[in-house]
């Protein structure tokens, strides 16, 4: 009886083979490297706020230190968002007519809070505290990026729990002195700093669960 | 956000006033008390969206990339002190009748999470109980009442100020003649000044009081022994024997958890340190009972005779002349009788007797009459004046009289849930109705609102300005810890505006009073302290020792009527929802019998030996018929309680309740006569259907199957069982490597079985301070309760009248975790500090942990329990505690939260963590301090004393688990005249 | 046909009842074997498979009902953590294990007897094991995060905990599935082949000619086929005795009196080729009735599977003893309140005593040849011993669970509807798939009957030439 199959049958059948096991890895190592991406890790995703708040304009032109506004950051878990009235102090003189303010203006008058969208979100079950961090020397650089070059601001870190546990293994790298904790760009001036630092402020960076998860 | 106005930021030193709060009521015209403005559309606008955005932690594990939250910051942040995720304590009080419980309630953002004890307080010493701790429910019940509704039509709150003093203003002509109050009882110096003035401006309208857990008796006695009716308060640092007539001290009333520390602090066993001794003869196992060295069975109605046989061993063995009178010679238990009296005389003037509220004014005469003979009164009990009137069932009577008579044109109701509580031939509710206008303040919807023309939403305590006075007269200033969730009035102001001050204000008024009364030049700054502190100071107020009238107290001990033929009928104050008033709090409802274990339940208890008697079990549906009245319950047969008596628990059985406690349990209220509200004769049973009662019991089993679990030693043998308990503790062989906790902390807790009383204050607490869900009665029944820490019951002995041993039990952090090394995926592990982590995000519910678990203290979300949540109720988590999913296991991690916080804290003020700095959620409320946590590396901790106790062991020691937790065994000081029972 | 088979008998005294009936030749074994596969599908087939597969659409509705609601929706709680989750589990491996004993063990020990057998208990054997998989999956609270118990290198800087048992499951169980599927699988190239050739319709040889990977038969071919069906046979004899021995760690490596004892891998491996065997008579009696099989599933193999399972049982009945001896022998507290007062004694008492006239009584009746030869004493004493595994489980289980420790936390466990339907749902499930496998797959090798023909002629001729 005539052959069922022709002889290409065969290299087909294996093709088909090897395409689904290549398929099936791919798949596999796709996730695994879209969790390792900014794409995957929202990071460098500018988000657009209710008010287009630059920080190049106010760090790096008018020179406001972080915690002006940031008021909770070395006293509380959270940093804070600066109330309206704290924009107003200055925004009551200056720029008071301009239009991009109105949201402010429209938020201090009417008392409706100004919806900010989270940039930095870490999920519920982390219990993350700025405080602790700053307090040990620890900028704010070093998570957030240059804060100073960023017309809206992103997500500079990975934030992911393995570059948490990263800087818990070995924090002295990141630290640096209390006086430049808020300073943009700042760079050890000499090597071995960061050791110093780390028994000066007797850095105890825990990697136990309870931790960061309770 | 205005609140939080008052109070002292998280170490309890730094005390300080907000200026937002002054401007704040610059900004507002003077009709709502501070902060209140924002109520009605404000909270849900404004507060609510600050409170969520501000505070990281509510919602649950969900994780995987939700999109981008949005944060609601300040518009005009409030004082500095206002940290987003700092806590901030606000001292108040939480009244119990007309006696005050000091409180310290922790807030985050405004936002009450935590309640307290207020070490400050004569009433607390720092400890707060299941009752104080499940107010904080009901502040977010998302089914508190809203607004206010007259004849059906909902009134705005300025227009329902308007009513009310239309309404008073009728009442003017004829000096309120027809115009009338029935308020609950209180001590609160402010409400007693706004009656006075409302009496003077209208001179012939009446005030009725209720409570319905009353001390009309206590007065009564009192008044017989001494001329005047008298407030007596316990003192128990100086007692060496008590003798409680049918008086549960530890388990009820105001003063409960001050008793608890000062009988527990004379309960250490070991040289120098005299135990006291405490018989307790009641009929139902109360808590006081359960930790009594002897308790004496016998019918409620048994007590006065046997409180006589004392007074009458007392006048012919120990020559005490007065109690001739009020003596009689016992009929039954001679020999426990004589026992006592010996003791009691023994120690004299360091010697106790008291009698509980259900015992008629006899009893409490003739204790009196025993205390002052020994002349213990005025040192183990004092007395101070009792306000006049009756607050019992006989006020309502009066009330509900004129009702009928058709004398009332205005009743005025602040009493709690009156309808419900009266009892049933008093028929206040078919009354109300002929009331043209019956005003009804209530925090939620109940069976008197129902009934009543005009509802007014009552704000929670917790919302609004008060004072109250605790026991020994000490005032606390009550402020608000937050502004009303819903449009409500609170007492303060609805009687105000019989005063047309209704729209001053809370605030105000209070001020003024005070204001007023001190008449010091620096009022405001002294104002400040005495918030702060929770304490108005030289407000005692001082204890008299009036003289005892011999012969009228003996002739009320002979008049006394004789108890009703047959069985008796023996109505008691729910351990949990007391009179009802916690019917509709979850917490209360699943909160474990403290003796039974029962939730979602009550049940006509009886004794073994009357069981088989009737031919009945437990389980039964039985049909109780007394004067007429009848109601089907089911029936517990109670190890330990006495024969021929039915203890009726009162406050279930609600008919509107909400669906938290709308027909739970049965309604024993229905069987209640005024003239006999606690002690009845005549019950009748029979037996319906053969359905067994479905009960949902924590706990199935109570013996402990001859297994060393919770130990009780008598005194006396204590060294005897040095060897046993050796074998108990220590190290034990193990081919493993010993870890090292030098060089840092090293949690541990030790439980002292000796101090414990069971009162389950620990499991609320728990529950509150770690979000732990509410599962309803099914799951109870399918036994997948929450509670982290639990106390487990254990009964030996004679079961007629066992002896009783409560044994709270939450993971004891295992340095071997049989749960660690089975975990696939590592969510359960060892912290360097040997905390035995549970990592709720990481589990996947395998339950291997639970099943490897000996000690069974671990919990798992079968379901979702914890949605659907409403606003408010997600106002009320704990922020710094993960919301466990469904399928994930969960378990106590000795409050590691707490000790995260203290550690941050500590570290970044380079500071080291004190002893007793980080108290665990169950040690800070615990009453009796049977609990103590700490670091077992400093060798001062008073953990660590415990530790090396001799009384210490381990439970299931020899599986090799070496638990961080351990316990002191349970010492017995029974008196060697009477052997065991 | 008949004196042929006469014959026989006269040449091998010592083996009376022959595992072969007769001497039919390639075509007639192919037609009568692959009968089933061509003939129009039958009524009771199609009755059996309409309430199969109802049920196992059960099982598709009451997993889906779980996994939307949570576990809660079972019996379990505290203290009783795990239940017919696990009892199902455990009772399917075990079920799973007569086909890779039959295939790989008796090959290597060349029993004949196993050739007509052997296609049935590897099916029998995956579609168990698939069975027994659904449970790992869908037992935990978050059957979602279930991929958290496999190591891959995860941005959490985390891996699974090595050192529970649960983890070395993961690994035995899947295995386990994958060798018997290819071990299955390379059996059946043969007759594929054969399939593919007989075959009237193209759309069928097509559909059997792809799966028949080119098989031609070819001296090449069978070569190669020998090496790896050897080869396989070699891998999966240890894991007869190793997947279970696995699968008993999850109890045997905790400290609950009853699952703390190192009996348990032996007694669970024994116990796992007790119930195989049994599940492989409960099935082949009714099939080789049907399909008129007698001739090559002869009385022999169900006898041999008959004593099989008398040792087996014993060995079981062994392993029981030694528990409670060492309970006694232990002294200690907790392990003697279970095994001689809880089991007994306790509420689920009943069950303990049903597992032990299931497991230790009824297989004693093989001690006699007519019960060994009675189909219906083979079916029925098969049928008992399953149920006898199941309630082993759940004396292992759930009486184990529910009274350990503390009294204080002891507490009942009531199945559930959704319980049952899961259950119920497996076997409906495994029914269905091994009915589509009678019709679609010849159901006793061909190719491995013809071979044992041709070794039975050589052994007569030599025979003959004495």
């Amino acid at each position: 009886m005539s052959a069922l199959f022709r002889r290409r049958a065969n290299f087909v059948f294996r093709l088909v083979l090897l395409a689904v096991a290549v398929a099936g890895a791919g798949v596999l190592g796709g996730l695994m490297i879209y969790a390792r991406v900014p794409a995957g890790n929202r990071q460098f995703e500018e988000v657009v706020q209710p008010v287009q708040f630059d920080h190049r304009h106010h760090v790096a032109d008018d020179a406001i230190d972080c915690r002006y506004c940031h008021q909770g950051v070395e006293r509380g878990a959270s940093a804070g968002i600066p109330s309206t009235a704290l924009c107003m102090n200055c925004h009551a003189q200056i720029w008071n007519k301009s239009p991009k303010l109105e949201p402010v203006r429209e938020s201090y008058f009417t008392g409706k809070p100004i919806p900010w969208v989270r940039v930095h979100q870490v999920p519920d079950f982390v219990y993350f505290n700025h405080a602790i961090h700053v307090n040990k020397g620890v900028g704010c650089e070093t998570c957030h990026g240059r804060v100073d070059k960023m017309g809206a601001v992103y997500q500079f870190a990975p934030l992911t729990m393995g570059w948490c546990i990263d800087c818990h293994r070995d924090p002295a790298p990141n630290l640096r002195p209390q006086e430049a904790i808020t300073a943009m760009g700042w760079t050890p001036d000499r090597p071995g700093l960061g050791q110093e630092l780390h028994e000066k402020y007797k850095v105890h960076s825990r990697t136990s669960c309870t931790t960061c998860h309770r | 956000m205005k609140l939080p106005i008052y109070g002292q930021s998280t170490d309890g030193r730094e005390h300080w006033r907000s200026l937002s709060e002054r401007e704040q009521r610059r900004a507002h015209p003077s009709e709502f008390p501070a902060g209140a403005a924002e109520a009605p559309e404000g909270f849900s606008r404004r507060g609510f969206l600050q409170v969520l955005g501000a505070s990281v932690a509510l919602a649950g594990l969900e994780a995987c990339r939700p999109p981008r939250d949005t944060i609601h910051p300040y518009v005009r942040s409030p004082e500095r002190e206002v940290v987003p995720g700092a806590a901030l304590h606000y001292a108040t009080a939480a009244e119990w009748g007309a006696e005050a419980v000091g409180l310290l309630v922790t807030t985050y953002e405004g936002r009450p999470t935590k309640v307290e004890g207020n070490p400050d307080h004569p009433a607390s010493l720092g400890a707060s109980g299941t009752f104080e701790q499940a107010l904080l429910l009901d502040l977010y019940d998302p089914r508190r009442l809203q607004g206010f509704v007259r004849g059906g039509q909902p009134l705005a709150f300025r227009s329902t100020l308007r009513a009310l003093s239309d309404l008073a203003a009728s009442h003017r002509g004829d000096g309120g003649a027809r115009l009338r109050f029935l308020v609950r009882e209180s001590g609160s110096p402010l409400l007693a000044d706004l009656r006075r003035r409302i009496q003077a401006r209208y001179p012939r309208a009446t005030f009725h009081v209720h409570e319905s857990l009353s001390s009309d008796e206590v007065r009564e006695g009192t008044r017989i022994a001494f001329g005047r009716p008298m407030e007596p308060r316990l003192r128990l640092e100086g007692a060496r024997v008590i003798l409680a007539l049918d008086h549960d001290f530890l388990g009820l009333g105001a003063e409960r958890l001050r008793l608890a520390r000062e009988y527990a602090a004379r309960r250490t066993p070991g040289p120098g340190a005299e135990m006291n001794r405490l018989y307790a003869a009641e009929a139902h196992l109360s808590t006081t009972g359960a930790v009594a060295d002897h308790r004496i069975r016998m019918r409620s109605s048994e007590v006065l005779s046997f409180a006589r046989a004392v007074a009458h061993r007392l006048a012919e063995k120990h020559g005490l002349a007065a109690l001739a009178g009020c003596g009689q010679k016992p009929a039954v238990r001679i020999r426990e009788a004589e026992a006592v009296a010996d003791d009691l005389a023994r120690v004299g003037a360091e010697a106790l007797v008291t009698a509980g509220p259900r015992q008629p004014a006899a009893v409490h005469a003739v204790a009196a009459a025993v205390n002052a003979a020994l002349g213990s009164a005025g040192r183990t009990v004092e007395y101070r004046p009792a306000p006049p009137g009756p607050t019992g069932p006989a006020s309502l009577r009066a009330l509900a009289d004129a009702v009928g008579a058709g004398q009332v044109d205005t009743l005025v109701v602040t009493a709690r849930n009156p309808v419900y509580a009266a009892p049933a031939d008093v028929g206040l509710g078919e009354l109300l109705a002929r009331v043209p206008n019956s005003l009804y303040l209530a925090l939620r919807e109940d069976e008197t609102s129902q009934r009543c023309s005009f509802v007014l939403a009552a704000s929670h305590p917790f919302e609004s300005w008060g004072d109250a006075r605790a026991a020994d007269g000490q005032v606390t200033i009550c402020q608000p810890l937050l502004s009303p969730l819903f449009e409500s009035i609170s007492e303060v102001e609805l009687l105000a505006s019989f005063l047309d001050e209704g729209d001053r204000g809370g605030h105000r008024v209070l001020q003024d009073l005070w204001r007023s009364r001190s008449a010091a030049p620096d009022f405001d700054v002294r104002w400040e302290r005495w918030l702060a502190r929770g304490l108005v100071p030289d407000t005692a107020v001082a204890p008299e020792v009036p003289a005892v009238r011999a012969g009228e107290v003996a002739a009320a001990a002979r008049s006394a009527p004789a108890p009703r033929e047959g069985l008796e009928a023996s109505f008691v104050a729910d351990p949990k929802l007391l009179d009802g008033r916690f019917a509709e709090n979850a917490w209360m409802q699943e909160l474990p019998d403290p003796i039974t274990k029962m939730t979602w339940d009550n049940a006509a208890l009886l004794s073994p030996a009357t069981a088989k008697r009737l031919g009945l079990e437990s389980g039964q549906r039985v049909e109780l018929r007394l004067r007429g009245r009848k109601v089907e319950a089911p029936l517990w047969i109670a190890p330990g309680h006495a024969d021929d008596t039915v203890t009726l628990p009162l406050g279930y059985g609600r008919t509107v309740a909400g669906p938290t406690g709308t027909h739970v349990g049965f309604d024993a209220g229905r069987l209640r006569a005024a003239e006999a509200p606690w002690i009845d004769g005549g019950l009748a049973l029979a037996p319906v259907g053969r359905r067994k009662h479905a009960f949902a019991c924590t706990q199935e089993h109570f013996s402990m199957e001859g297994r060393d679990l919770a130990l009780t030693f008598d005194r006396g043998d204590l060294a005897g069982e040095k060897h046993r308990l050796d074998e108990l503790r220590g190290p034990l062989p193990s081919l493993l490597g010993q870890v090292d906790y030098q060089g840092q902390m090293k949690w541990g807790m030790a439980i002292d079985l000796t101090r414990c009383i069971g009162c389950s204050a620990c499991t609320i607490a728990c529950q509150a301070e770690n979000n732990i869900p509410v599962v309803g009665k099914e799951q109870v029944a399918r036994s997948r309760e929450m509670h982290w820490i639990r106390v487990d019951r254990y009964f030996s002995g004679d079961p007629e009248n066992p002896e009783v041993v409560a044994q709270p039990l939450a993971c004891v952090q295992c340095e071997r975790a049989p749960c660690e090394y089975v975990c696939p995926v590592n969510a359960t592990v060892h912290s360097d500090e040997g905390l035995n982590e549970m990592i709720y995000n990481r589990c996947v519910g395998t339950r291997y942990c639970s099943n490897n678990c000996p000690y069974k203290v671990r919990r798992f979300n079968f379901f979702e329990y914890h949605r659907p949540k409403s606003a408010t109720e997600k106002m009320l988590m704990n922020p710094d505690v993960t919301v466990r999913s469904r399928g994930v296991m969960e378990k106590c991690t000795y409050c590691v939260q707490r000790i995260e916080r203290h550690r941050i804290a500590a570290r970044i003020a380079g500071q080291e963590i004190r002893d007793g700095q980080i108290q665990t959620a169950c040690q800070q409320a615990c009453p009796s301090q049977a609990i103590r946590f700490g670091n077992l590396n400093d060798p001062g901790a008073q953990v660590t004393a415990w530790h090396g106790d001799e009384r210490r062991y381990d439970l299931l020691h020899e599986l090799g688990t070496r638990p961080r937790t351990a316990y002191l065994v349970r010492v017995r000081n029974p008196n060697p005249e009477l052997a065991h029972g | 046909m008949a004196e042929t088979a006469t014959q026989v008998e006269r040449l091998d005294p010592l083996d009376p009842i022959p595992v072969l009936a007769g001497r039919p030749g390639d075509r007639e074994v192919n037609d009568q074997l692959f009968l089933p596969v061509w003939q129009q599908t039958r009524r009771g087939w199609l009755a059996l498979f309409a309430i199969t597969s109802s049920l196992a659409g059960l099982l598709v509705l009451a997993i889906s009902y779980t996994v939307a609601t949570g576990i809660g929706v079972w019996g379990n709680n505290i203290p009783v953590g795990w239940a017919f989750d696990i009892i199902n589990f455990v009772w399917w491996i075990g079920i799973g294990h007569a086909g890779t004993l039959i295939s790989a063990i008796l090959l290597l020990f060349q029993q004949r007897w196993r050739t007509s057998i052997n296609r049935f208990a590897e099916a029998m054997t995956l579609f168990a094991v698939m069975q027994a998989l659904i449970f790992p999956a869908l037992h935990t609270g978050r059957p979602w995060f279930d991929f958290w118990l496999f190591p891959y290198p995860s941005t959490l800087g985390l891996w699974p905990n090595f050192k529970s048992p649960l983890m070395w499951d993961v690994f035995a169980v899947n295995t386990y599935f994958l060798v018997s599927l290819m071990f299955w699988y390379v059996g059946l190239l043969p007759d594929l082949a054969a399939l593919r050739d007989t075959s009237k319709k193209r759309g069928a040889r097509i559909a059997y000619g792809i799966f028949a990977l080119g098989w031609r038969g070819s001296a090449r071919h069978w070569r190669h086929y020998r090496i790896a069906y050897l080869l396989l046979a070699g891998i999966s004899t240890p894991l007869v005795l190793s997947v279970h021995s696995v699968v008993s760690f999850d109890f045997a490596v905790s400290l609950l009196p009853g699952w703390h004892t190192t009996i348990f891998p032996p007694y669970f491996v024994a116990g796992a080729i007790f119930s195989g065997f049994a599940m492989v008579l409960t099935l082949v009696i009714p099939a080789r009735k049907v399909f008129g099989f007698e001739g090559v599933i002869t009385a022999k193999h169900l006898e041999n599977m008959a004593k099989v399972m008398l040792a087996t049982g014993l060995m079981v009945s062994y392993g029981y003893a030694v528990e409670h001896f060492n309970a006694w022998y232990s002294g200690d507290h907790f392990e003697s309140f279970l095994f001689f007062h809880t089991r007994q004694a306790g509420p689920y008492a009943p069950v303990y005593w049903l597992m032990i006239f299931c497991n230790v009584v009824v297989p004693n009746v093989f001690w006699w040849k007519k019960a060994r030869q009675s189909i219906w004493a083979l079916w029925i004493a098969s049928i008992l011993v399953n149920v006898g595994m199941w309630t082993e489980r759940f004396v292992i289980i759930v009486i184990s669970l529910h009274r350990d420790f503390l009294p204080s936390s002891w507490a009942m466990y009531y199945p559930t509807l959704v319980d049952w339907s899961i259950y119920v749902g497996t076997l409906g499930m495994f029914g269905t798939l091994f009915l589509l496998f009678l019709r679609f797959v010849p159901s006793v090798s061909a190719s491995e009957v013809k071979e044992l023909r041709r070794e039975l002629d050589h052994e007569a001729h030599a025979r003959a030439a004495h």
